[in-house]
């Protein structure tokens, strides 16, 4: 069969199949299928997720036999490298091809159920998990001297009080006993045997029977000792982590950060959350296990808030003095009903009221640790015709840690309690109480750093020489920019998705404004006017022009594939295997000069057409973001072509001259708003893209479409969908 | 009290080595025949000065037959432990999907397209390694940069599950031999080991429970939760009584290494030094059996031009691995591209050759570490710029026991899948075959 027939025939049916909403399809099983793993990674680039063409022809409905179709794979595919797949590989998809990528197969009139789940807390969950569970809201933690305290904290007024990130306050308690003098003796001071050789004294306070000594530290991790009348070194029996001292005993080990990751941080020594290529969310459920790493940080974070909920205990509405034992079965119950975000089964109940009864520490430190807290369950009951149902608990979970990005409050757990969430009105009304909380805001701005690659911004090198202001604040104003603004335009402009890509202002606080060179706000951060043309919404963000260039140079190929991959979810396959790599920089020639090559060379044009047109554009935003007019002495060409907007490979071209003129190109091609929700389903549903959950997808892409791109209503209709709450 | 406490955090590795160094146990038998004691995989990223593009030989082939040879100047480094090396000629990774940089990583180790298998040093932790306070060791040198993840990282726990190594040597530091997480060094019995194991042991019942009604994808996650459980179990119960005999003298130099200059260019030789020091003593302890040293990570943005006091250093121009790698269609030096991409080379294999010394100057059973020991040298690609997978350039080095050493072995086209299939062999798990491709351990490498 010639190609050329073989494109005409597949384009023909794919037309009819893409057309017809008609009845059910046979019911093959995309997600059990070995053929469509491979397809995924082999031809999707080219041909498409379900097989409607692109670089490639369409091959939907394909009239070759399977065993001919194996052939042409074995021999021909992929076109870049052919002999990369032969044998089973393709005749796996082969069978996938002819069975799946059907008509009939790829039908969307009945949403099938997405894969029920378990999800481990990402660490951003865990930190606001353990905040909700433990900081405010939970009982007051009361003292009566420094020792009724956690490691890192101070008994101020009665209180117990973190202290601040760069000052440490050390206690210790003699215990009755005698001594003239106690020093803090550590690298920071040089091992000082005595205070006259600079050992940092510690005063004796008869009140409290404790000696006590408050110092402002550098950061980092730093070991001390606590010496005892100037002779016996002693490690400091509060601290929370030691290493050897090289003689036999341990130093205490002091860590200190003001930029999170410090000792306090609960996630501290967590490793990091894997995120598969082309998922740009750290919420990839299948892609996470874990490790004998992660069980020792969980076990030692634990230990550190069950021992300080345990101290905060006698604080809790109940009567210490009285039914102790109730008391403390009460607390431990509460604390495990709430983590495990549901109620306990009898089994559980009567284990945890043993532990509680020996010791509530434990109890707690156990619970912390348990599978029941560590993952959410999207597992549902079974209904008995094969698929599943997920419990009214399961429901406010996923509505919390979806919306919110924590665990329910305690509205949301009497909602499942009552029972309201087993029907799609009380899930609906809940969901809209979720929206209207500050807590929605900050996790859509989570959502689209992560989305538009900006979290990049707070670690990418930038040579100091040529961006002297470059520092962690300016970072962190710019990361947070990303995320007001995104929040400003859904929650308060009323604006729809077309607006983030195309708005004319930002909102941004008085450091990023003076990096940009703005109007600083009065107050904190506020909607500013860009007023110049020059940007327009997250195409202006130098979170994502400082991420997506070079430490020293910009990089119009990663910014072209960043509007191609993050806004219109179109891969390009990889490079050829003698791609050339960035050219030499070269003082007479601007960047766009240098990498004139990709589109003069047919072999680099065929992939950088798609790529260069869309990165050229930004070439008056320097590799941090900051507008620049030359760019050494030259002037710079910042017009540019978008390819094929819609669909690689319909051969349309638009051209442009300025950023805000890009992204209204963008903004109103059918293609961003259908990746928009492509992204955004990814992150709240924590699964990769599937065919089986193509259609799902569809029907959102359509809603979204439908309502003008209202973000609010898709980040509801995610929640509402039909394959939310129905399981496989 | 006159040394420095602080010292045995920040002294260098010179001190470490001369350190009385308190060996496993003796036996008179020196490099005894029989499998290695551990493997240690060393990766770097971006590949090597291989064919080039118009068919220039390869910058990496030693030159000479099988037991009489000399090395190229990449592998210059290597000149010192020669003899404890094997090098290879034709070994191929196969076709591999998706092609260059993502496709190599993800097959490095797996011996599986795509990454859909486990890795061999997970699945040696799993047999050989069980034994040990950790089974498994993953140690990072700004491998988790700006999110880097997924396919940047070379150990899967499971088919297309990678797992994140630890960048931090201070943290590494504190788990293997503070207090800590699971205290693998602490000494003495800790009050605090009955509650860990009461509420470990409540996991895992908990875990039992809940894997019941899990499907088949989800019980495999649950059931690598259960082993680590169970490691971490073991190894406070080891250490539980005293527990067994920890060295005495981990040193480890980072003095300077903060959560703020974790990532900075020019702290990464330093943090290299700390990890592979750090996972030398945790070998040396008994710690750990298998380890995987990962630097950076492939498509590497590490500048090295910021590596003060080596031949890439220029502190007015950035030079990352990556961008050096593509150094185009020639072997040329009056390219910038080209002289950085060699000069880093050279830098990552005398890195290796750091770990060589560090495992050969320690005395073990009559001989050394190093004669115990596995170690693999490994990065993504061969030819940085042509990206091909057909003649890998990975190094083994190790004890006479195990290989047969100080060879250049033409294995004329057999897939690496064979080559570690034989390092399970050689460390003494007998699997009968690894990976998609393998027919066999990598004949005449063994002894």
């Amino acid at each position: 069969m010639s190609l050329a027939r073989w494109l005409a025939c597949a384009s023909l049916v794919w037309l009819i199949a893409c057309s017809d909403d008609g009845p059910s399809g046979d019911g093959f099983d995309f997600a059990g299928s070995a053929g469509a793993a491979r397809y995924a990674e082999l031809c999707q680039v080219c041909h498409g997720e379900a097989g409607e063409g692109g670089l490639g022809p369409a091959v939907v409905d394909l009239a070759m036999s399977e065993a001919e179709l194996a052939e042409v794979i074995d021999v021909t595919m992929p076109k870049n490298d052919p002999g990369r797949c032969t044998g089973a590989c393709a005749t796996e998809i082969a069978a996938f091809m002819k069975r799946g990528l059907t008509s009939s197969a790829l039908r969307c009139d009945a949403v099938p159920p997405s894969a029920r789940q378990l999800r481990l807390l990402t660490r951003r969950e865990y930190r606001a998990t353990v905040q909700d569970l433990f900081g405010a809201g939970a009982p007051a933690m009361t003292c009566g001297r420094a020792t009724d305290c956690a490691y890192r904290d101070a008994c101020t007024a009665g209180r117990c009080e973190p202290s601040a990130c760069d000052r440490h306050t050390f206690v210790y308690d003699p215990q009755g006993r005698a001594l003239r003098s106690v020093h803090v003796a550590g690298s920071w001071n040089g091992w000082p045997g005595t205070v006259a050789a600079g050992g940092w004294a510690l005063t004796y306070d008869a009140a409290t029977q404790l000696w006590t000594g408050s110092f402002t530290l550098p950061e980092g991790d730093d070991a001390y000792k606590l010496v005892l009348d100037e002779r016996d070194w002693v490690a400091d029996p509060r601290a929370t982590a030691s290493i050897p001292d090289g003689f036999g005993g341990m130093n205490s080990l002091l860590r200190l950060s003001c930029s999170g990751g410090g000792a306090d941080d609960p996630v501290a020594g967590f490793p990091a959350e894997a995120r598969p290529a082309g998922f740009p969310f750290d919420t990839a459920a299948a892609a996470q296990a874990v490790t004998a790493t992660h069980v020792d940080a969980y076990l030692a974070t634990a230990e550190r808030l069950a021992d300080h909920a345990a101290a905060a205990a006698p604080a809790w509405a109940c009567d210490w003095s009285g039914d102790r034992a109730g008391c403390a079965r009460g607390y431990v119950g509460d604390i495990a009903r709430r983590a495990f975000r549901r109620p306990l089964t009898d089994v559980e109940r009567a284990r945890y009221d043993a532990l509680a009864d020996a010791d509530v520490a434990t109890a707690i430190h156990a619970i912390l640790i348990s599978p029941n807290f560590l993952y959410r369950s999207e597992l549902g009951v079974a209904q008995g015709d094969g698929r599943y149902r997920l419990t009214g608990w399961e429901v406010a979970t996923a509505l919390s840690y979806t919306l919110w990005g924590t665990t329910p409050d305690a509205a949301l757990l009497s909602a499942a309690e009552r029972g309201d969430l087993d029907g799609a009105a009380g899930i609906e009304r809940e969901a809209r109480r979720l929206l209207a909380d500050p807590r929605a805001r900050a996790q859509l701005g989570t959502f689209a750093l992560q989305w538009l690659g900006g979290e990049a911004v707070l670690t990418a090198d930038k040579r100091p020489d040529l961006f002297p202001g470059f520092d962690d604040a300016t970072r962190a104003a710019l990361a947070r920019e990303t995320r007001d603004f995104v929040s400003h335009v859904v929650f308060d402009g009323g604006g729809g998705f077309a607006e983030l890509l195309t708005a004319d202002y930002t909102v941004v606080d008085a450091t990023a404004a003076r990096f940009y060179g703005l109007a600083a706000p009065t107050g904190g951060p506020g909607v500013v006017p860009y007023g110049d043309g020059r940007r327009a919404g997250v195409f202006g963000h130098a979170s994502v022009l400082a991420s997506t260039a070079h430490s020293d140079q910009t990089s119009p190929i990663r910014r072209g594939l960043w509007v191609r991959r993050n806004l219109l979810c179109q891969e390009l396959p990889p490079p050829p295997p003698f791609a050339g790599g960035v050219p030499d920089v070269d003082p007479n020639a601007t960047t766009r000069d240098r990498f004139a090559q990709h589109t003069a060379n047919p072999a680099c044009r065929s992939c950088h057409q798609y790529i260069d047109g869309i990165g050229f554009g930004f070439e008056q935003l320097d590799p941090v973001g900051r507008w620049r007019d030359t760019e050494q002495g030259h002037p710079i060409d910042a017009t540019g072509e978008l390819t094929d907007v819609e669909h690689l490979g319909s051969e349309s071209v638009a051209t442009y001259r300025t950023i805000p003129e890009l992204a209204r190109l963008v903004a109103g091609s059918r293609a961003a708003p259908a990746c928009f929700v492509r992204q955004y389903y990814r992150f709240a549903r924590g699964v990769q893209d599937s065919l089986a959950g193509r259609c799902a997808r569809r029907a959102l892409e359509q809603r979204f479409a439908d309502s003008g791109g209202d973000v609010r209503q898709l980040m509801l209709d995610t929640i509402l969908s039909r394959d939310f709450v129905v399981r496989r | 009290m006159s040394l420095s406490r602080r010292a045995f955090l920040r002294l260098g590795g010179a001190a470490a080595i001369a350190a009385p160094f308190l060996s496993l146990g003796r036996r008179a038998d020196a490099a005894a025949a029989g499998p290695a004691r551990r493997l240690i995989v060393f990766y770097f990223p971006d590949g090597v000065v291989g064919p080039s593009q118009d068919g220039e030989p390869s910058l990496w082939d030693p030159t000479g037959s099988e037991t009489s040879f000399s090395l190229p100047v990449q592998l210059a480094p290597l000149e010192r432990h020669k003899a404890r090396c094997v090098f290879f000629r034709g070994l191929s990774m196969g076709p591999t999907d998706q092609g260059s940089h993502p496709g190599g990583a993800k097959k490095l180790l797996t011996a599986v397209d795509g990454g859909n298998g486990a890795s061999i040093d997970q699945r040696l932790a799993a047999s050989i390694g069980a034994g040990a306070p950790f089974r498994h060791l993953y140690l990072g040198a700004q491998a988790n940069q700006n999110n880097a993840s997924g396919d940047k990282h070379i150990s899967y726990v499971a088919p297309g599950i990678t797992t994140a190594p630890e960048d931090d040597p201070v943290a590494a530091f504190a788990r293997l031999f503070g207090s800590a997480g699971g205290g693998g060094g602490a000494a003495g019995g800790d009050p605090r080991t009955p509650r860990r194991l009461t509420v470990i042991d409540n996991a895992g019942q908990e875990l039992d429970q809940l894997r019941r009604e899990l499907d088949t994808r989800d019980q495999r996650r649950l059931d690598l939760h259960l082993e680590a459980l169970r490691e971490v179990e073991a190894r406070i119960m080891a250490t539980a009584g005293g527990g067994p005999a920890t060295c005495e003298h981990p040193v480890v130099d980072t003095g300077g290494i903060t959560a703020a200059t974790l990532y900075a260019p020019e702290r990464f030789p330093q943090i290299l030094r700390a990890q592979t020091d750090l996972m030398v003593q945790a070998m040396a302890c008994g710690l750990t059996k298998v380890g995987v040293l990962q630097a950076s990570h492939h498509t590497s943005e590490l500048i090295m031009s910021r590596f003060a006091g080596t031949p890439m250093y220029d502190p007015g121009f950035d030079m990352r691995s990556h961008q050096a790698s593509h150094y185009g269609p020639h072997h040329d030096p009056a390219r910038r591209e080209y002289r950085d991409y060699l000069a880093q080379r050279v830098w990552w294999v005398e890195q290796f050759a750091y770990l060589l010394d560090q495992l050969a100057a320690r005395p073990e059973d009559g001989g050394t570490m190093l004669d115990h020991s596995l170690v693999l040298l490994a990065t993504e690609v061969c030819d940085g710029n042509t990206h091909r997978h057909d003649d890998m350039p990975f190094v083994l080095a190790g004890g006479a026991g195990t290989i047969r050493p100080g060879r250049l072995l033409d294995v004329g086209g057999r897939r690496h899948a064979d080559l570690l299939l034989a390092l399970a062999h050689g460390m003494g798990d007998p699997m009968g075959s690894f990976g998609d491709a393998s027919s066999g351990p990598l004949p005449g490498l063994l002894a």
